[in-house]
């Protein structure tokens, strides 16, 4: 159990546009958003309007273009490549729609790699992996790489990897996009128990409005806003 | 990331794509093992040419002729000896105290009166003849310039053995591939006393059978014997014990008809000849025309490992080209290298150690293919030089070669890795989510 509890996210007037040959859309303009410390809260909207782009932003994959964005205290528009990496490694953990596991590691190496790369060290991060995997239900399969896994088990392993560093903050993004019924309902399970398991803020991203509903609140992208929204 | 993790990494996405990093290595070992094959033969080539400058004899090696030097010849490589000079200890001391002298050989010669049973190619009988009889310590004749090329070496301290050259093949109307025949043959030998019955004066004979075990080039000094020092010193020995032998015999006042000395390297040849001239002999050494070929072969070997270097450039190239499309493909999987908190810095690391290890691994194998080819080349030639009657090659693999092979198969892949391990570090993480 973490004893710090979740990062708090403070968005104000955010806004992000991508520039292409055709021209310059407006994803995300003037949005703004607030979850609390240890909140479960879920991102939903048609496609294209700026959702993955949002958690993006919130997870320092890039840096926001306009307003300011502030996780568990620290304006993100401040900082550069590498304090993003740092900001990543120490406060973020990400669950993908394609898992986004390394296929040349096993399941025990995938979530150790998060831990090395935040220099821990062999043995440290060994029994780590292995009580991670333990609390998604894999421990028998740690040496298995993801290949050898179904579309549950790798996301569940991915769930595992984020949280090797203890994070303040997980940010799934279509976790369940890829999952049959009764993995949908294992994965989500698993997300749902984080905030209190593992103390930190969730932020999932769905299309799927059962998913939604399980959230402490919800949020519609709309027009580049967010609005509260009740499903 | 520790650099232990990288390289596990790599490594492990080496094997995950083994039809790609086959290729991709199969090229560097391609490139490696032709570098390597023609520097480990221009290697064993220029060794195998200097020995036969040397005539089996080492490279550093310089003649001391009994003789003072001619200051218009010293700068020969076979300089003409001025007036006779005694060769004793006392001189052969002296220049073993030379610095830069490793070893000093005594040589000594003495005219013996032989006779053959062997008939010339016409069948009629040898006439007896004179001819010089060179003794050296055997145990030391790898260092002088003597080759086998036939049968064996007298037994050291034999005084029943000899070696003839090929000048006593000629004698027999015999050429080279004939040197088994004359092989076991006995001959007689003396060595001539002058002795007085106190009104004249006659010689007589100190007779010896001797039998020839082989046959060498040799050009310790002239004479087509070679024998032990003990067969030439008795010889010397029983002609100085007759009475004013010297003017009657014509016989060598100097106690070492020369010296062969060794130098301490080739680069050494040129300075430990000055000062042997300047204690007071003649010298020769094949330094000049050593020299020439040296720079010839060198040449040689700079051709050859620019051919192969430009072999591990186009390999290289093809590392750069398979490593940009890897990171072309894997640019979610980078996203999620840097989503999950790897700094630039890290992915650069991962995808440099994946192309060095490319380098690497065709560094190795083509190390060992190029010395197998070097080897079946070898094998040929000494096939070549048997039926020759000729002695064979031995090929010696350089170390430099090795480890130039490998280390710089494996700088030239960091070298080829880098470009695509920046892109690959300046992908923005946000390919974690909107990357393939």
């Amino acid at each position: 159990m973490n004893p710090v509890p979740g990062a708090s996210i403070d968005v104000r007037q955010l806004s992000h546009r991508f520039s292409s040959r055709a021209g310059t859309v407006t994803v995300l303009d003037g949005l703004d958003l607030h979850v609390e410390s240890g909140g479960h809260v879920a991102l939903v909207g048609a496609s294209g309007v700026g959702k993955s782009t949002l958690l993006s932003v919130l997870g320092g994959l890039e840096a926001p273009q306009g307003g300011s964005v502030v996780v568990d205290g620290d304006d993100l528009s401040g900082l550069n490549r590498r304090e993003l990496a740092t900001f990543r490694r120490e406060t973020v953990g990400f669950v993908f729609q394609h898992f986004g596991l390394l296929e040349a590691l096993t399941a025990a190496e995938n979530v150790e790699l998060a831990s090395s790369l935040a220099g821990v060290g062999g043995p440290t991060r060994r029994e780590r992996a292995a009580e991670l995997l333990d609390a998604v239900g894999l421990g028998a399969r740690a040496r298995h790489r993801p290949v050898e896994l179904s579309g549950g088990e790798r996301q569940r392993v991915a769930i595992a990897r984020a949280l090797a560093n203890r994070p303040r903050l997980v940010l799934a993004d279509e976790p369940t996009g890829n999952l049959d019924d009764d993995s949908t309902r294992l994965v989500v399970d698993l997300l749902e128990s984080l905030p209190a398991d593992h103390g930190c803020t969730l932020v999932v991203v769905t299309h799927d409005a059962s998913i939604a509903r399980r959230a402490e609140r919800c949020y519609r992208l709309e027009s580049g806003r967010a609005h509260e929204s009740v499903l | 990331m520790s650099w232990r993790d990288a390289i596990t990494l790599a490594v492990r996405t080496v094997r995950r794509r083994p039809g790609r990093a086959l290729l991709t290595v199969l090229a560097v070992t391609l490139a490696a093992a032709l570098l390597t094959a023609l520097l480990t033969i221009s290697t064993t080539a220029e060794t195998r040419v200097l020995d036969q400058l040397s005539s089996g004899g080492p490279l550093a090696g310089i003649k001391v002729a009994a003789a003072e030097p001619d200051p218009g010849q010293v700068d020969q490589d076979d300089a003409q000896p001025g007036a006779p000079k005694n060769l004793d200890d006392a001189a052969r001391q002296e220049i073993t105290d030379l610095p830069d002298v490793r070893e000093v050989i005594p040589i000594v010669s003495t005219r013996m009166f032989v006779i053959t049973p062997a008939r010339d190619k016409d069948g009629h009988r040898i006439d007896p003849f004179q001819e010089d009889v060179v003794g050296v310590d055997l145990d030391k004749i790898n260092q002088l310039p003597i080759t086998l090329t036939a049968g064996r070496l007298p037994v050291t301290g034999s005084t029943s053995e000899v070696a003839v050259t090929q000048g006593y093949l000629e004698r027999l109307g015999l050429g080279r591939l004939d040197a088994p025949q004359v092989l076991g043959t006995q001959l007689a030998m003396a060595s001539g006393q002058v002795v007085s019955n106190g009104e004249t004066n006659r010689v007589r004979g100190r007779w010896t059978k001797v039998t020839i075990v082989g046959v060498v080039a040799q050009e310790a000094s002239n004479g087509q014997f070679l024998a032990s020092t003990e067969t030439v010193q008795q010889a010397r020995d029983w002609a100085a014990a007759g009475v004013d032998a010297s003017s009657a015999l014509d016989l060598p006042t100097s106690p070492y008809t020369g010296l062969f000395v060794v130098a301490r390297g080739i680069d050494n040849v040129s300075k430990v000849r000055a000062q042997i001239t300047a204690i007071g002999y003649s010298t020769a050494a094949p330094e000049n025309l050593l020299a020439s070929v040296r720079r010839y072969l060198r040449v040689v070997e700079i051709v050859l490992s620019a051919v192969g270097i430009i072999a591990l450039v186009v390999a290289a190239l093809g590392i750069s080209n398979a490593m940009l499309a890897a990171v072309r493909e894997r640019r979610r999987e980078i996203g999620v290298l840097k989503a999950i908190g790897a700094r630039d810095r890290d992915v650069y690391r991962v995808f440099l150690v994946e192309a060095g290890t490319l380098g690497f691994l065709g560094g190795v194998f083509g190390t060992a293919l190029g010395w197998l080819i070097a080897a079946m080349v070898g094998r040929v030639v000494n096939g070549y030089l048997a039926a020759q009657r000729l002695v064979g090659v031995q090929l010696t693999l350089p170390w430099m070669v090795v480890v130039g092979g490998i280390v710089g198969s494996t700088l030239l892949a960091l070298v080829a890795g880098t470009l695509p391990a920046v892109r690959a570090a300046r992908l923005p993480a946000r390919e974690a989510v909107s990357g393939t």
